[in-house]
């Protein structure tokens, strides 16, 4: 069974008085262990695609579900936790980046929950090559590259089933953007998967690339996927070890965290 | 009338408009395009408060409980559309938390005042009914406006900020809460201003008024403290209300904020 399915989902907005359909009975599925792209014109709508699979659009028609659970299911806020959109324009709040990483540890959502531990967060941003950025340096001096990557750590440190990630690497340099590829290919596991909207050369690690055009998805398996092309080659999970640092920031079970 | 009511005559008030003149003929001379304002301001004051004058002149005389609500729910409803007017961004449901804010704070605090404090005789009595809680809500209305307005400008602003937040699993209250903050500050920062510099830079207005009317200046003085602290404590009450009651009128129902390109 497929971790995450979308079924009939359909999105308009209003734009000047008008209902303009956006996306027209859409329906796909993510499989565990799997990353995939999402790719189309721009204007077709990938990013309101994410962000309805994120609860985060008003949908027309459509029903969500996680591990066979349906969206309705859970309250909106849970499922996110869950269901993890990271935006284009990903955001800082003021203060260090450790204040950053922890902030998800601050929300309700997660109450009773500790953040991981100062050397989890070291780990995690060396993974990303921003080894020399301290958790104590204050986000205002960061780069634009280095904040963005600062604002998907800080999602990945929750370790969601599902990762919806609209182009993190748009700010990155080439190597930057080979080492999140890495970074989120070693993240995906049995219990993980993940959707990239990419504008970038396939990097080979993505299973398979949806294309949206006109309100309607199509796929298509990507054969190249074994790990030959770009910055797939030398990819080694083993290095990615300490990962397990953050096994215990996994949201509960699909169920336990459900409405009563 | 008292003993020690300096009376005006209306030749006196009519030559105090010459005063508003001098602020028209400048405002007309430098081109500012304030003359429309200024002289459709002046003329409402005058008539607005010759109007209250003969008024409360009734009132006063034959007040009864209910006449006394009546005048005061109709104060709440211009305060309500005079502090609306003030807000800049356009919010569905705007006028009825407003309204809420300002009859919840400027009552409460208004009849705890006049029957704890002052204790009028009878308890509505409109001599001290109507000046202490046209007070509060004058006060109150302003300070509303700025809030609420400093509140949705501060949300837009923060909405890429907010939309990270929800991503993350922030409910609308976590996601909006900097800019709550932000707002009930703005909101409080003129009373509490003028708290700190009464009786050093400024003389209240109600103070004024009782030592021209030749009151004993300690006796005036506990009056405005008094009037301050109720001031603020309303202030605080209405802000509050209003910012706490209108913020979600900008989160969808599942809890994301409608941003700009969602409010179509």
């Amino acid at each position: 069974m497929a971790l995450f399915s979308v079924e009939h989902l359909s999105v308009s907005y209003a734009r000047d008085g008008h209902v303009v359909p956006l996306l027209r009975d859409v329906r796909f599925e993510l499989a565990a262990g799997a990353v995939y792209d999402l790719v189309g014109p721009s204007g077709a709508g990938k990013s309101t695609l994410l962000r309805a699979c994120a609860l985060m659009m008003e949908r027309a028609s459509g029903e969500l579900y996680l591990d066979g659970a349906p969206s309705s299911s859970f309250t909106p806020s849970e499922w996110r936790r869950r269901v993890c959109l990271v935006p284009q324009r990903a955001s800082l709040v003021a203060g260090t980046v450790r204040d950053n990483l922890r902030l998800p540890w601050t929300l309700k959502v997660n109450a009773g929950e500790r953040p991981p531990a100062d050397e989890a967060f070291a780990r995690l941003l060396a993974l990303a090559e921003l080894a020399d950025v301290e958790l104590g340096r204050d986000v205002s001096q960061l780069s634009g590259g280095q904040a963005a990557r600062v604002a998907l750590l800080r999602a990945f440190a929750t370790r969601p089933a599902v990762m919806l990630l609209d182009e993190v690497d748009a700010a990155l340099d080439d190597e930057s953007a080979c080492a999140i590829g890495r970074l989120t290919r070693a993240l995906v596991d049995e219990r993980t998967t993940c959707l990239r909207i990419r504008h970038r050369a396939a990097d080979g690690f993505a299973s398979g690339s949806f294309v949206l055009r006109d309100g309607r998805l199509s796929y298509a398996d990507n054969p190249g996927v074994s790990g030959d092309a770009g910055c797939a080659r030398g990819f080694d999970p083993a290095d990615y070890a300490a990962l397990r640092d953050l096994e215990a920031e996994r949201p509960r079970a699909v169920g336990e965290g459900a409405r009563p | 009338m008292s003993d020690g009511v300096v009376g005006i005559g209306y030749v006196e008030l009519f030559a105090a408009s010459a005063l508003m003149l001098v602020a028209g003929l400048v405002s007309w001379k430098l081109e500012l395009g304030q003359t429309r304002r200024i002289a459709v301001s002046s003329v409402r004051c005058f008539v607005q408060l010759l109007a209250a004058g003969f008024l409360l002149t009734y009132l006063f005389e034959y007040q009864t409980w209910w006449l006394v609500g009546l005048v005061l729910a109709a104060m709440v409803v211009a305060a309500t559309q005079i502090a609306t007017s003030r807000v800049k961004n356009r919010i569905p449901g705007l006028a009825l938390s407003v309204f809420l804010s300002l009859l919840v704070s400027s009552t409460a605090i208004g009849f705890i005042v006049v029957e704890g404090v002052i204790h009028a005789d009878p308890w509505y009595n409109a001599r001290q009914v109507i000046p202490i809680v046209g007070m509060i809500m004058g006060n109150a209305m302003s300070s509303v406006a700025v809030a609420v307005d400093r509140l949705f400008s501060d949300l837009d602003a923060r909405a890429d900020e907010m939309f990270s937040l929800v991503a993350l699993g922030a409910m609308p209250g976590e996601a909006a809460a900097p800019s709550l903050k932000a707002a009930i500050g703005a909101g409080m920062t003129p009373v509490l201003a003028n708290m700190s510099a009464a009786g050093i830079v400024t003389f209240p207005g109600m103070m004024t008024g009782q030592l021209l009317a030749g009151a004993d200046p300690v006796a005036a003085a506990k009056y405005q403290i008094v009037v301050m602290l109720m001031l603020s404590a309303a202030n605080t009450v209405a802000i509050v209300m209003a910012s706490y009651l209108t913020y979600r009128k900008r989160f969808a129902p599942d809890g994301y904020y409608l941003d700009k390109g969602l409010r179509g």
